[in-house]
């Protein structure tokens, strides 16, 4: 795949995300070997991370087997390229660094390569959330578990869902995001808040009573 | 609930629609208290739809950080096929990894 474009800078990363990614035993050691060609190194850093690159790429591509293509991708330029690695940053924000940034470029291939990210992000009216100025229901608090949460970030718009992502899974800061987006700091923030107006709406919503639940119900 | 309309007066209160506008830079400024605005502070405490708005997209942004934790698994192909690639490619030279 090519690769060019691809920015391998090692910025500093936010205190948050070194409290995001305390470093994991083990791991130096198996940097510096890798530096030196070591494939076992390479296998340990990929037990290492495999998930984490994983589940990142299919929350954003929101597909397996593209999913699986970007992993790859990723663990092939790690592995090129960890040479450059300084240890300036956490080694896995580094990784999803690099990661994002091939989503990204992967994304723009395939059809946002010749628009603004900012323009195509937006979604479509029937799409955004509604703006609460009356409706007073339930409480979100205590009720949420983590799959509702994940089906719900699945069914987002792929704009917000990128953005909510980045941000509020992944740690990113709104000026990083609008860097890697090529978007506006202002933009990345509004895109962060209609993602999460539209995640308190679908929460909201009761789930469809299933086929055992009616049964069970009539009884 | 306060009324809807955008008020011109400084020092009439907000309304929801002033308020929910104010909400992405509030929530981005990410201070653990919201604000510290006098006039922001009225409206959360007279505004029952507003201030359950503010709590539900807080908890909202506190329980996407349980996604950070990874649940899938890439199958074994992705590292065979990444050992394949490997290979293939001249060894890497220490320090700079690049070929």
């Amino acid at each position: 795949m090519e690769t060019q474009g691809l920015q391998m800078t090692e910025s500093k990363a936010s205190p948050g995300l070194f409290k995001r990614n305390p470093p994991i035993a083990g791991e130096a050691e198996a940097i510096e070997r890798a530096k030196a060609g070591d494939a076992e190194a390479f296998s340990k850093l990929y037990a290492l991370h495999k998930r984490r690159v994983y589940t990142l790429c299919l929350r954003m591509l929101g597909n397996v087997s593209e999913a699986e293509d970007m992993t790859q991708e990723a663990f092939l330029h790690l592995f090129r390229k960890i040479g450059s690695f300084r240890g300036e940053s956490a080694f896995s924000t580094w990784l999803h660094r690099l990661t994002v940034n091939l989503v990204l470029m992967h994304l723009r291939k395939k059809g946002l390569q010749l628009v603004s990210l900012e323009e195509t992000i937006n979604p479509s009216e029937e799409d955004a959330p509604k703006r609460d100025f009356g409706s007073r229901d339930v409480q979100l608090s205590g009720s949420v578990d983590r799959v509702a949460l994940e089906r719900a970030v699945a069914s987002l718009p792929p704009g917000y869902r990128m953005v909510f992502v980045l941000h509020d899974v992944e740690g990113f800061e709104h000026n990083e995001i609008a860097t890697m987006l090529e978007c506006s700091t202002g933009n990345s923030k509004s895109q962060l808040h209609k993602a999460r107006l539209k995640l308190r709406e679908l929460l909201r919503q009761p789930e469809p009573a299933t086929q055992a639940d009616l049964k069970e119900a009539a009884l | 609930m306060t009324t809807q309309k955008f008020n011109s007066d400084s020092s009439a209160p907000l309304s929801c629609a002033e308020f929910q506008e104010r909400l992405p830079d509030l929530f981005a400024a990410g201070s653990e208290n919201l604000t510290d605005d006098p006039a922001l502070l009225d409206h959360l405490k007279t505004c029952e739809n507003c201030s359950a708005l503010v709590r539900d997209l807080q908890y909202i942004a506190d329980q996407a950080r349980q996604l950070l934790e990874p649940t899938h698994e890439p199958s074994d192909d992705v590292w065979t096929k990444i050992k394949e690639s490997l290979a293939s490619e001249p060894p890497l030279t220490p320090e700079t990894g690049n070929t």
